[in-house]
């Protein structure tokens, strides 16, 4: 008596082997995928404890260091902001997501900050006097691990920055990346999980009070409260 | 002896990876969102104006927790449930703005400490705004006054253990993978190549 695993043998011979074939990445993609994240994952993870704890041993705001500078430098006349802030933060060697923070009332002044985990730089120009102050502010290990979490270089309801430096896109990249591998690896695992029938009754129980327990929250609270 | 640790390692990573897979799914979908959207929000629904409200004294002069504290009982009056996000308080015009979630739905209630009087309003975010505020609570911001309601508990209960979990989902699965003598090549030059683009990335963004 065939188990209820195996390929009916209705199946056409080119499908079933397209079948095995589908089985094998399958299984290979779920171990290969994880393997290929797993730094990531793990970074996410432990941030994401990071985030929601605020442990005392991973402090870094109080430990921060404060550098004020102030340079004479000219102020580049450009086309656009984000090209004269480009121009000025190659002069003053800063690299980084720039940051509009404010409308410029004052167009004698030039503003803008430049981020990236460990460091955020506070850039105020003033090109008719050809000077420009910055104050940078850097953070330990604790503060750049935190910040890698969330640097995509958008906030959210922000129209007024975009995403200006290579490095954000790529880091941006590498997040939606991971997500979309841990989504395959979900799919591939409940195929794994689906072929295997002594354990789908159990299975089955665990994914269905996982799903129960998000469905309640997504969903849910918004008829019982 | 070995193989029996062997198949509870694979049963305990097949069930633990079963349940937290919708959390999992939750986090990593959420992320699109919270990376790519920004986020056109659908407009505030005025909704009841009560009167002759019995506000606390005390309300206006607290700050914190003790103030969450204050105004919980105040809520459950008027029939706002969720978690208190955030409390703005401008003596200016004697009002106190109360902002309480749920995922999917954002209450606003705004106090007039003189008249006595409450407007509340009522938004609708939708599940991509739940996902959101799931992927991102409890969080580090207002940590004075988070995690006041049930629901938060909870979550942050489960969002814990699903960190956990999959935490050993990665360990249990690096052991299942190591005992598979076929794939060691091929699972260790991905992991090797994950290594070096997860350290070059970050060593580039940050140093």
């Amino acid at each position: 008596m065939p188990s209820r695993t195996e390929t009916p043998p209705s199946i056409k011979p080119s499908a079933r082997r397209a079948l095995n074939t589908f089985r094998v990445w399958n299984r290979k993609g779920h171990y290969y995928l994880g393997l290929y994240f797993l730094f990531f994952v793990w970074l996410f993870a432990f941030t994401g404890l990071l985030l929601n704890h605020s442990w005392k041993f991973a402090e870094f705001w109080p430990n921060r260091r404060v550098y004020t500078f102030e340079r004479r430098v000219e102020v580049p006349a450009t086309d656009s902001d984000v090209d004269r802030a480009r121009a000025l933060m190659m002069r003053l060697g800063i690299k980084g997501e720039i940051e509009w923070t404010a409308a410029r009332p004052d167009s004698t002044v030039f503003e803008f900050r430049v981020n990236r985990p460990g460091h955020n730089t506070s850039v105020t120009a003033y090109p008719e006097e050809g000077r420009v102050v910055v104050e940078q502010t850097e953070t330990n290990a604790w503060g750049v691990t935190r910040v890698l979490h969330t640097f995509t270089g958008l906030r959210a309801g922000d129209d007024r920055n975009d995403r200006d430096w290579f490095l954000t896109v790529l880091w941006v990249l590498s997040m939606d990346a991971v997500s979309i591998g841990l989504v395959i690896m979900v799919f591939s695992g409940w195929y794994l999980w689906y072929r295997l029938p002594a354990k789908r009754n159990l299975g089955g129980a665990a994914l269905m009070l996982g799903i129960a327990a998000c469905a309640m929250f997504i969903f849910g609270l918004r008829w019982t409260y | 002896m070995r193989k029996r640790f062997n198949v509870v390692t694979r049963d305990l990573h097949l069930y633990i990876g079963l349940f937290l897979s919708p959390f999992v799914l939750v986090f990593a979908i959420s992320v699109f969102y919270l990376v790519h959207a920004r986020g056109e929000r659908e407009a505030a629904v005025l909704g009841r104006v009560i009167s002759n409200l019995a506000i606390p004294d005390e309300l206006a002069r607290q700050s914190g927790r003790d103030q969450v504290n204050t105004v919980r009982p105040l809520l459950d009056r008027l029939g706002v449930r969720g978690e208190v996000s955030s409390i703005r308080h401008t003596p200016k015009d004697h009002r106190l703005v109360i902002q309480v979630v749920i995922p999917g739905r954002e209450t606003t209630v705004d106090l007039n400490l003189q008249s006595h009087a409450a407007v509340i309003s009522e938004r609708n975010t939708g599940v991509p705004d739940a996902l959101i505020h799931l992927h991102k609570m409890p969080g580090p911001h207002n940590a004075s006054i988070r995690v006041n309601s049930l629901y938060m508990r909870i979550w942050r209960w489960l969002a814990d253990a699903a960190t956990y979990g999959l935490f050993f989902l990665t360990f249990s699965g690096i052991y299942l993978w190591a005992i598979l003598r076929a794939e060691r090549r091929v699972g260790a030059v991905l992991l090797c190549v994950g290594a070096i683009s997860f350290f070059g990335l970050v060593y580039a963004i940050s140093y």
